[in-house]
């Protein structure tokens, strides 16, 4: 998961640069190429001290990600059986538990970059971009990235480390805790205590 | 007595009882035919020993805590970076065998080649292991085990397994583990052959280490990240066998367009479904 969360890290950019030219919001490739160089400079290597570091992720998540429908996927059935307010308790707890437990990574950037493989098509609106994560000892990971084209241009809805997916895993743990707790108020306690724990002072 | 290995010290001291106690321990509730989206659930997790399993896996997090976290945190200290990571070369090097063995009965030639290829340059060249000169002469690592081999022959996954110390694991991985440890694993007859038991206990305990060292900050992650731990793992496992399985090809995408699911009941389509019959002759009255 560390590797997932440099990932995400190599994505993070400063909001500037979209007006400039937004050509790159539609281009699967130019979209993660953008996110990955502007990222770097953005965050990673940039002067800033940790609070604006997690500020910034959290605009670049936001702006990069379907949440919504990320949050849709990981719940499962259960979200149709959920309320508006649970479900907007759940959007807001599940960004906060990636913009904390990943942001904790952020010391341990040492250089690496992301190289984009190839495109394919993935369902009606959708493309897969096959990366690979390169150190500076030349060892490669391999990650993937599930984008989907909305209104405003393409958002990430998955990310795939080592075939592992970010959005099946958290799937996988929150319908077995839905499964014991017996409904989504006791997932809810769960991750109100984990984001609580995660929360920086 | 001094032919006794570690490994069927193992075997007889520790997998034996375990398999016992699978046999004996409850099992998770199976729902009944008239719930088919519980069952379907059910048989998707393929984990009717969960309740076993989580305990198992509350021991090994126990060990974790107790011996091997300690037994890194010592080991981490005295040899670093550049080190430990010709550490991991060296085992690589020696467990080649598994690998070499597991591309031919996979029919994989070439890979077969490159896992040979690697073994006589690195052993020269590469000072018994210690540098991986072949990688960057274009012959990359990989590994294969016999798992995987059963994987490829057509065999599933059987039920998920969990063991302390091993971890993560199923019905067909695990015996893949035996074949490749007790029967392919060259080192492990070295130690049969000479001195067997403390040489064992000392080759398996390295490589523990070693495994477990490199495995940390990832696994520290997914147990930070996730609320059912036990859950996380199981899935994340599985995937990445699925990958290592599949050694690189491009995966089939799973069919999870919920993404796209509007309005989240489950079906894409369901926005261009006719209107329900009453409502159409309603609007025809109007």
């Amino acid at each position: 998961m560390r590797v997932l969360a440099l990932t995400l890290l190599l994505m993070i950019s400063g909001t500037q640069a979209y007006a400039a030219d937004e050509l790159w919001r539609t281009d699967p490739t130019d979209f993660i190429n953008h996110f990955a160089e502007a990222g770097i400079e953005g965050i990673l290597t940039a002067d800033i001290d940790d609070t604006e570091k997690i500020a910034r992720f959290r605009t670049l998540f936001n702006d990069g990600f379907d949440i919504p429908a990320m949050s849709r996927f990981v719940i499962g059935r259960t979200w149709r059986r959920t309320s508006d307010a649970d479900k907007e308790a759940f959007i807001t707890l599940f960004e906060d538990v990636i913009v904390y437990t990943w942001s904790r990574r952020f010391s341990e950037y040492t250089g690496q970059t992301i190289e984009v493989r190839g495109t394919t098509r993935d369902g009606n609106t959708g493309t897969l971009v096959d990366s690979v994560i390169v150190d500076e000892g030349g060892q490669t990971i391999s990650a993937q990235w599930r984008l989907r084209m909305r209104e405003g241009g393409l958002r990430i809805v998955d990310v795939i480390i080592e075939g592992v997916s970010m959005a099946i895993t958290y799937r996988q743990d929150y319908t077995s805790v839905i499964r014991q707790q017996g409904g989504m108020s006791g997932l809810l306690d769960l991750l109100g205590k984990q984001v609580a724990e995660a929360t920086p002072s | 007595m001094s032919r006794y290995t570690a490994s069927s010290h193992i075997l007889r001291r520790a997998v034996l009882p375990l398999v016992a106690l699978v046999a004996l321990s409850a099992c998770a509730d199976k729902p009944p035919a008239s719930n088919p989206e519980d069952l379907r659930a059910y048989e998707e997790l393929n984990d009717p020993l969960e309740p076993w399993n989580r305990s198992m896996h509350q021991i090994d997090q126990g060990l974790d805590t107790v011996i091997f976290n300690p037994t890194i945190a010592v080991y981490q200290t005295i040899i670093p970076e550049p080190g430990r990571k010709g550490v991991t070369n060296v085992f690589r090097n020696f467990r080649s065998t598994i690998t070499f063995a597991n591309d031919i009965l996979q029919g994989e030639v070439r890979r077969a080649v490159t896992t040979l290829g690697r073994f006589v340059i690195n052993s020269t060249v590469g000072l018994f292991g210690l540098f991986d000169i072949a990688a960057r002469m274009g012959l990359p690592y990989h590994s294969e085990d016999f798992g995987q081999t059963f994987a490829v022959w057509g065999m599933g996954e059987g039920p998920y397994l969990y063991l302390p110390i091993l971890g993560p694991s199923g019905g067909r991985d695990l015996t893949g583990y035996a074949i490749d440890n007790l029967g392919i694993d060259a080192m492990a007859w070295v130690g049969r052959a000479d001195n067997p038991f403390w040489w064992q206990i000392a080759y398996f305990g390295a490589l523990a280490t070693d495994t477990k060292s490199n495995a940390k900050p990832v696994l520290d992650e997914l147990k930070a990240s996730s609320v059912d731990h036990y859950a996380a793992l199981r899935s994340a496992y599985r995937q990445n066998r699925a990958k290592e399985i599949r050694n690189g090809a491009p995966a089939p995408l799973p069919d999870f367009e919920d993404y796209d699911d509007e309005d989240g009941d489950g079906d894409l389509f369901s926005g261009l479904k006719p209107e329900p019959a009453e409502a159409q002759t309603a609007a025809r009255t109007d």
